[in-house]
């Protein structure tokens, strides 16, 4: 004890001392703060990136499809043509149960004795498959034989099940739900493993996209079958707009299974046609809660869902299609004058393709037949502007509910040309609107304005508001809508009060560390109860930093990539900007020349120094050129020759051009003949509305088929142009295209990477 | 016995403090009343704007990514964070000054557009609170017990969730990951360097 004096003077240095210990502190503590806001939005510019990127691809892939049900609807190209169309609508081939059968038999497959993976007896036990979760955990492959009676059995299940399954909930059994798993066994086994497996005692919804993307969607698959024919009351699947095999083409997994079982794949691949135009619809619990894979519209009615025939779906982007085609129907709005459309229509079907000239060769045959194809679907695209703009013209002097008709088409209303032609109704109105209520189902997400508005940016369904939700739950007397089909990064979020829970159960989906994946609990309260998760180990070890950046770099590369491939319009976009052509363009114009090319509606101004890594003047004015430079994707010392423009197309639409490769190989053997590869080519250029000359497309067909066979190598013509992103196929093992061993140890010694 | 750190007494004293440095127009209250003094709200249409038509562009489409709603306007509470952005480090109490001293409530709920984003912004960006490495370095040396260049982890981990604006165990954890020898020192140049190099 000091006296006084002594006493303040401590004081007075302790709390002098204690100042600046505060003053410390909130120092740092603002620092933190900082740090986590900037690392915050470098998070979410990044999310913005992917989700741009995989949203604009199935937008790419709808349009594709829709450009090709056009071709088939409105030309009779002689036969060869139409071989190479038909094969993506495989799904109008309808047999008869019994040749079904015999088509998918398995008895005559007969199983190796090397074969080392599970054997499985029919009907199945539980041991069996929880000896083919870990089978398939230890990296083995079911054999295509019991793939075959596997998926047979679940067939015959699932023709017996109703559109829309109804559960209820009890104290000692709570029900899981998951969302999408795309491909990830990874994530399934997770669940498992915190959650248990399937059981009489532990049901789960499992809500759709259980393929594409991943690399084990067949094992997915199969284990989620094999507890469904186990369980059959307590396993529901819902369908998602994944379960379908025009998106399967473009998104790996039809290659996925072509490449697993290159024997019996492509009757795997149909049987399961058949399989996903089974799936249950939509699973309602306790009569309360909703469970479905995409979304709602305005229109969606659960009893017309309840009351359609499912399977006649097979795939949700276009409409069941009777035997025959017949002649002009009614066009998408049979409120609309027929006048207007009935006239164009007989004569785009008098336009055939059987040309009047003398046929040469084979050879010249085909190209000549494909030539006049293309200028005819040239004009009649011409005709069909003229078409749109007199059906608009009549719209807007409608009323308001046959306008109002036109907008709310199925696919997003800037296609309606091709939509309203590819549309061939049965029995007109009604099955259209099925039609819509499948593709709202399985494609829609939800906004946060009120309204419901066409998708454009996946390209099917709508984006819906709360006060739709609202509308919806009063009308069928629910309280919550669980769906899946977004990615969140906490894998998973309530929207629209709360009414609205998304849910996705594929964690690391853009790329490591990326996102959680999770699943729900519910019981007779009803109240969801999230579990999140996060799969590989890898993201343990990250900090929240080093993960960020890691997905950052990922996202920037596929940006520039992008970019690259979209070289030539931005090119033309600069250059409206700089109309004294000095080569230089404001920071400002940079960024809208840059959106109005991509429209990936992204954050340009922020990733600009991420872009752009050339120096900017003093007085913030980008040299273009020497940017495109920087971007610049190095070609195959072979295709040197080959025009750049040229090269940049191959370069933008590889996805496209690979599935179309799929498509034409149809005894999926990754070949397809020079002429096979002329005629894709060919129809590639219509579809782009670009002129190739036959020389640059011989040239190229010269470039790729090395040993002169007459025959090209898919995964060969993607490598040629380094149209494949060499260092990440190693690095994550998750790509688009085959990998074989060989090529692997070829790939691990090239100093390029 | 004098008590070994009066905490009360120095909040009192910081706070007008750290609130002086923002407010270019009004004087805060100095007074050291029992509780702490309540800064009046800053006059923002007084504050200038200074910054380039391409700044502004920058900022509006930062701002633009963190409304979640669509409305083109961000709430109150997200405030602070574009600001940290943005590359600015204003206090939780400095954004709440500048808002006006809302209520929990108004924070959770009231939206602002741009236009009235900007001034706020050019108010902070106009104090003169700018730390640099020095004093980072500064700020940490207080804890350096024995003057040897590091601090303990854990006397750290305590400053930080008890004093100034707290963080909680889960943002302490990860500020110092991988930061701690194994005798839970820091070397806390190291430290800053670390932490400014983001």
């Amino acid at each position: 004890m000091g006296c006084g004096v002594t006493k303040s003077d401590q004081f007075h240095k302790q709390s002098g001392k204690a100042v600046t210990t505060i003053k410390a502190a909130v120092l740092i503590q603002r620092w933190y703060r900082q740090y986590v806001a900037r690392t915050e939005m470098r998070r979410r510019y990044t999310w913005h990136i992917f989700q741009s990127i995989e949203y604009s691809g199935e937008q790419a892939q709808i349009k594709l499809y829709n450009f090709l049900g056009y071709l088939m609807d409105n030309f009779t190209p002689s036969s060869n043509e139409r071989n190479l169309i038909s094969h993506i609508f495989r799904e109008n081939e309808v047999c008869r149960d019994a040749e079904w059968e015999r088509y998918f038999s398995y008895e005559n497959i007969e199983v190796p004795d090397i074969y080392s993976g599970p054997h499985l007896t029919f009907p199945l036990t539980v041991e069996q498959a929880f000896g083919l979760v870990e089978a398939f955990r230890n990296k083995k492959q079911l054999h295509s034989r019991y793939v075959l009676q596997l998926l047979l059995e679940t067939w015959k299940l699932l023709r017996m099940l109703p559109n829309i399954s109804r559960i209820s909930t009890c104290h000692s059994k709570e029900i899981t739900i998951c969302g999408d798993l795309h491909g990830q066994l990874e994530d399934l086994l997770l669940i498992f493993y915190k959650n248990g497996m399937p059981s009489l005692e532990n049901p789960y919804v499992f809500n759709g996209d259980f393929v594409d993307r991943g690399r084990d969607s067949i094992e997915i698959l199969l284990i989620l079958f094999s507890f469904l024919i186990l369980y059959p009351g307590d396993v529901h699947l819902n369908r998602g707009n994944h379960e379908d095999h025009i998106v399967n083409l473009r998104y790996g997994f039809t290659k996925e299974v072509l490449t697993k079982y290159k024997l019996h794949g492509k009757r795997i691949l149909k049987l399961l046609q058949k399989i996903f135009s089974w799936l249950p619809l939509a699973t309602v619990i306790d009569q309360k809660v909703l469970v479905l894979h995409g979304g709602i519209s305005d229109t969606t009615d659960l009893s017309i869902l309840t009351r359609l025939d499912r399977h006649t779906y097979i795939s949700a982007l276009r409409p069941p299609k009777k035997r025959h085609m017949s002649s002009a129907t009614a066009s998408i709005d049979s409120d609309m004058d027929d006048d207007i459309w009935s006239a164009n229509r007989m004569s785009q079907r008098r336009a055939s393709l059987t040309y009047p000239k003398p046929i040469g060769t084979k050879e010249c045959f085909h190209n000549r037949s494909l030539q006049d194809f293309s200028e005819r679907i040239r004009a009649n695209i011409e005709a069909l502007e003229m078409c749109k703009r007199q059906v608009h013209a009549h719209a807007q002097a409608q009323d308001q509910a046959q306008a109002q008709a036109q907008t709310n088409s199925p696919i997003s209303s800037s296609d309606v040309d091709s939509v309203s032609l590819s549309c061939e109704s049965i029995r007109s109105y009604t099955a259209k609107d099925e039609w819509r209520q499948i593709l709202d189902l399985l494609w829609s997400d939800p906004m946060t304005q009120d309204g419901c508005i066409p998708n454009e940016v996946r390209g099917g369904g709508c984006y819906w508001g709360p006060d739709i939700t609202e509308d919806f739950l009063l009308r069928h007397n629910l309280q919550l809508i669980i769906r899946s089909h977004e990615c969140k990064q906490d894998g998973y979020e309530f929207c629209h009060n709360r009414k609205v829970l998304t849910l996705f159960s594929a964690s690391n989906y853009y790329d490591v560390g990326s996102n959680r994946g999770a699943y729900v609990k519910m019981g007779p309260d009803l109240v969801p109860l999230v579990f999140q998760y996060q799969a590989s180990n890898m993201t343990r070890e990250l900090t929240v930093r080093q993960s960020v950046g890691r997905t950052e770099r990922s996202a920037l590369k596929v940006l520039r990539e992008q970019l690259f491939a979209h070289k030539s319009d931005l090119m033309s976009a600069f250059k409206k900007f700089d109309s004294d052509n000095t080569g230089f363009v404001p920071l400002n114009d940079w960024a809208s020349a840059v959106e109005s090319v991509m429209h990936l509606d992204l954050p340009w101004r922020m990733l600009r120094c991420q872009l752009v890594t050339c120096k900017t003047t003093s007085d913030g004015m980008i040299d273009y050129y020497e940017w495109f430079s920087e971007l610049a994707i190095k070609g195959h010392k072979d295709t040197d020759h080959i025009d750049q423009s040229l090269l940049e197309t191959l370069y933008r639409h590889r996805s496209t051009l690979e599935t179309i490769f799929r498509m034409v190989d149809t005894d999926n053997s990754g070949f397809i003949t020079i002429e096979d590869f002329r005629q894709t080519w060919k129809l590639l250029s219509v579809y782009l509305k670009m002129e190739i000359t036959d020389e640059a497309i011989s040239d190229i067909a010269v470039t790729i088929d090395s040993n002169q066979d007459g025959s090209i190598d898919i995964d060969e013509f993607m490598e040629a142009f380094r149209l494949t992103d060499k260092k990440s196929r190693l690095e994550r093992g998750r790509s688009m295209f085959m990998v074989t061993a060989t090529d692997l140890t070829k790939l691990e010694g090239d100093p390029n990477i | 016995m004098a008590p070994k750190k009066d905490v009360k007494a120095p909040a009192k004293k910081a706070e007008p403090a750290a609130a002086a440095a923002p407010a270019p127009a009004a004087a805060p209250a100095p007074a050291p009343a029992p509780a702490p003094a309540k800064t009046p709200a800053v006059d923002l249409s007084a504050v200038k704007i200074e910054f380039s038509g391409d700044q502004i562009d920058d900022y509006r489409e930062a701002f633009g990514l963190f409304d979640r709603v669509g409305d083109n306007k961000v709430a109150y509470n997200q405030i602070a964070d574009i600001m940290r952005a943005l590359g600015q480090n204003p206090t939780n109490k400095e954004v709440k000054t500048i808002l006006g001293n809302p209520s929990a409530d108004e924070m959770a709920n009231k939206r602002i557009e741009f236009e009235a984003f900007l001034p706020m912004l050019q108010t902070i960006i106009n104090s003169p609170n700018k730390a640099g490495f020095e004093d980072y370095v500064e700020g940490l040396r207080v804890f350096d017990k024995e003057g040897n260049g590091t601090v303990m982890g854990a006397e750290l981990r305590i400053v930080l969730s008890t004093l100034g604006e707290k963080m909680n165990e889960a943002e302490i954890d990860a500020l110092m990951a991988g930061q701690e020898d194994e005798n839970g020192c820091i070397n806390y140049e190291a430290f800053v360097k670390h932490i400014m190099s983001v």
